[in-house]
């Protein structure tokens, strides 16, 4: 099919044709659509080498964060050819569903243009689907405590795990927590990876007592919770560099562990912020597999 | 994969030459876009799961019996495999009509009719052998209605390259005898080797089992096949790097799946269906324009990434 004429040359360079470019997507922080794709596009180089095989499952807010957001698991109608299908078929939902997988750059800006603000991420990748590649653990504060309370605990949980012998990556959730993961060497079955998370949560509980690590409590005021069950098939967690639907435009934003110190601020990483440095403290992490 | 020689019903592309009359289906009104109530099968909605549709079973169009040695199994012959690529109807643009195709002479730009053609085979540019239909009779296979299996092979064995179309067998009052052979050759894994002939051409021919039936496929002679070490380019390839090759296997292996033929649709078909929906509903069709000064921006951010992309 012949395109239309391309008077600005974007066809060599993409092949999305971008939409609505100015609809603002936050408002608090006057950021548009615009604003987002581009974002994704200078962050594609941090971004891909993580996404690459990896299902994912986007969270769209056509209308900004202001109006209503959904999920996404399937590619949606009109899914353009140089996107990546992954076919999978859902036991519980017991229908097959067509998975994204963000294998390209065009595919990036893609979701990007489909206001798909957060893209989350399995912890398997499609080609081994059902065997995690990485361990997650989700560490969340439930108020009065606050971001300093889980840098506390983050730092527990990395002396636990080095203590086995394995080095740690950490980002921000974008949200409240943080998320610790580490890189698996191939495998492994969720249910071995789901029930090493949760011992150390629950040695940790042990220790501290305002950590619970089991779900029936972790609304209740005051704990930090350290969530094991992220690590089952299926399940996400937001992408490194994924925006996430805040007022601020946080990013779930990986760190070194020299960054986390008492009086940061889980909001300080924002969609400017990670514009601003070119480190990149992940860098490497699927060359770093680990055995637990 | 498409057949030589297929039926002329399941061939759509045969439409646009006057071979087929009967195979042009008169479309209602003369806006070439079927009005009203679509007829069945004109448009349907993609199946969007993983499973192959089960289609619907037509009608058989040739009738015989496959034969091993003095065995005789008869069966009818089903099309299997259709094109539904889409085609759209030539039109004159000044009053909507559809035009026809008309063998004219090269002469004097008549039309002539059927009965006045002969066949010829151009020996040298301009000069032809003419052949009469008795003449080219004499030659053409004996078509009596039979598959011959000479040979049985593993159905693995098999070079997918060599395939052309299709065909479902459906027993023919002979259900024990189907049975019978499906049964021995899906138990061994093997597939009847043979040949056919359709109409006039004498095609090799596996009969195999396939999702609970048996199907004869037709295959290529091997001169119609060309093998890739006909291009200099392949036979002096150089072999990669041992580094690069890893990164290449890591990358086929993070990709790596079960084949799954329902993760592929006919995406251009799909929206030349919901455009036909729409103008049909009476909504006008608009295209985006691109916005030049407003992505200029997002080029520049392009450019940037990819080069950095490259260079990693």
């Amino acid at each position: 099919m012949k395109r239309e004429t391309d008077p600005a040359g974007t066809e060599e360079l993409t092949k999305v044709r971008f939409s609505n470019l100015d609809r603002v997507m936050y408002p608090a922080a006057g950021i548009t659509k615009k604003e987002v794709i581009s974002y994704y596009i200078r962050t594609a180089p941090r971004l891909l080498p993580f996404l690459f095989g990896r299902p994912i499952t986007m969270h769209r807010f056509p209308d900004g964060i202001g109006g209503e957001g959904f999920y996404e698991k399937d590619a949606p109608k009109g899914t353009p050819d140089f996107v990546a299908i992954f076919l999978h078929h859902s036991v519980t939902a017991d229908r097959d569903v067509r998975f994204v997988l963000c294998n390209n750059l065009d595919t990036l800006i893609w979701l990007a243009n489909l206001a798909s603000l957060e893209i989350h991420a399995t912890l398997s990748r499609a080609a081994s689907y059902e065997s995690p590649d990485l361990l997650l653990f989700d560490i969340d504060p439930e108020p009065p405590l606050g971001f300093d309370a889980v840098i506390d605990v983050a730092k527990v949980v990395r002396e636990h795990l080095q203590a086995d012998g394995l080095s740690p990556y950490v980002k921000t959730s974008g949200k409240k927590g943080l998320h610790i993961v580490v890189p698996l060497v191939p495998g492994y079955r969720f249910a071995d990876v789901r029930s090493y998370a949760h011992a150390k949560g629950t040695a940790i509980a042990r220790d501290i007592p305002y950590v619970v690590a089991e779900f029936p409590q972790s609304r209740d005021k005051g704990t930090i919770f350290i969530d094991y069950l992220q690590n089952a098939g299926g399940k996400t967690m937001a992408a490194p560099y994924s925006l996430r639907a805040t007022p601020e435009a946080t990013v779930s934003t990986p760190l070194a562990w020299s960054d986390l110190t008492r009086g940061v601020r889980a909001e300080d990483f924002t969609m400017k912020t990670v514009l601003g440095t070119h480190e990149e403290p992940w860098k490497g992490i699927l060359n770093d597999r680990q055995k637990i | 994969m498409s057949g030589t020689e297929g039926p002329a019903r399941s061939r759509e592309k045969g439409r646009s030459r006057a071979a087929h009359p009967a195979a042009q289906e008169p479309v209602p009104g003369n806006t070439g876009v079927p009005a009203g109530k679509p007829a069945a099968g004109m448009i349907t909605v993609p199946h969007p799961g993983g499973h192959a549709e089960t289609g619907t079973a037509g009608r058989a169009f040739w009738s015989g019996a496959i034969t091993i040695g003095l065995v005789n199994v008869p069966v009818q012959l089903h099309t299997m495999v259709r094109d539904r690529s889409f085609t759209f109807r030539l039109l004159h643009k000044e009053d909507g009509q559809p035009l026809r195709y008309d063998r004219v002479c090269t002469r004097d730009d008549k039309v002539v009719p059927w009965s006045e053609t002969v066949r010829g085979y151009e020996v040298r540019k301009g000069e032809f052998l003419v052949f009469s239909p008795e003449e080219l009779r004499a030659v053409a296979p004996e078509s009596d209605r039979k598959i011959r299996l000479t040979k049985f092979v593993h159905y693995l064995s098999l070079d997918p390259m060599f395939f052309g179309t299709s065909y479902l067998l459906v027993p023919d009052r002979s259900e024990d005898a189907y049975s019978l052979f499906l049964s021995a050759i899906r138990k061994s894994g093997k597939a009847g080797v043979g040949t056919i002939t359709m109409r006039t051409k004498e095609h090799p021919v596996v009969v195999h089992a396939y999702g609970g039936g048996l199907v004869a496929t037709t295959l290529h002679y091997p001169d119609e096949v060309t093998q890739p070490a006909a291009y200099p380019q392949l036979r002096e390839l150089k072999a990669p790097k041992d580094a690069e090759l890893a990164l290449a296997q890591r990358i086929v292996d993070e990709l790596s799946g079960d084949f799954a033929i329902g993760e592929f649709h006919d995406r251009y078909r799909e929206a030349i269906l919901s455009l036909i929906e729409k103008k049909l509903a009476g909504e006008k069709i608009v295209y985006a324009e691109p916005h030049p000064e407003e992505a200029k921006e997002l080029m520049e951010a392009l450019k940037e990434t990819i080069s950095t992309l490259q260079k990693k």
